[in-house]
């Protein structure tokens, strides 16, 4: 489910950045980069099997 | 670098954007493979890509706009080498089938990585910046890009509902949520 918000956030962002102005599309911009970054966050949980 | 060639440039970059979300959606409708969260992790971010160069189109080219890009595209790339790294052992066959003999994730890390460096070209470039005060008007070209881009981003929240329902989104997905027949 939050993929899909994501997704619709996304269009949301292009359709401001497209008919509205440029500082809520930023705002949008920036709301949903960090959305994507908190949503990678919560998933990222598994340890990587790695060693260097 | 003119503004008219720069504005062309930034059009071109949202054609090659809507190629890349086109590619993802025959890979999932003609081959069957459903894409796992991060791999829409890394989808939303190539959709997000297109923010900059719409801008760019719409008010006008400013450093800020490709910032917004570059942001998106470090992002990105940060979540393909994540999964790069969860398949890189010796002996994982990896995620999904491959493409020309690269995965995915690993195409999508290219393909950021392709991004960050042709943003920082644009920006070597200050002559696109200058204002001459006239309005530059919106081409065809620019305009069905734009379109183009905003259609296959809505399509995707179509088809992740489908895929994912209202729940989480499994980990290795194998079918489309809503579309399964109860018992």
């Amino acid at each position: 489910m939050e993929f899909t918000a994501l997704f619709l956030a996304v269009t949301i962002v292009m359709v401001a950045a497209w008919w509205g102005t440029r500082t809520v599309a930023l705002a949008l911009f920036a709301a949903t980069l960090l959305a994507c970054i908190a949503t990678y966050l919560h998933h990222a949980s598994d340890a990587l099997q790695l060693s260097f | 670098m003119t503004r008219s060639l720069a504005l062309a440039l930034n059009a071109l970059g949202l054609y090659a954007i809507a190629l890349v979300l086109l590619v993802a959606f025959a890979a999932q409708l003609l081959l069957h493979e459903l894409p796992c969260p991060l791999c829409l992790l890394q989808r939303i971010q190539f959709a997000m890509l297109a923010v900059g160069p719409i801008l760019n189109v719409r008010f006008g080219l400013r450093p800020s706009h490709y910032a917004v890009s570059l942001l998106t595209a470090a992002t990105g790339a940060a979540f393909a080498a994540r999964q790069i790294l969860l398949h890189v052992m010796p002996g994982d066959p990896g995620y999904g089938s491959a493409l020309l003999g690269y995965h995915y994730y690993t195409w999508a890390f290219i393909g950021f990585a392709v991004a960050i460096i042709a943003l920082a070209i644009m920006l070597l470039f200050n002559s696109q910046f200058r204002d001459d005060g006239k309005p530059q008007p919106v081409g065809a070209l620019a305009g069905t890009a734009v379109g183009l881009v905003i259609a296959l981003t809505a399509l995707n929240v179509i088809s992740t509902l489908l895929e994912c329902g209202f729940g989480a989104c499994p980990d290795n997905p194998v079918a489309y949520e809503l579309l399964k027949r109860g018992p």
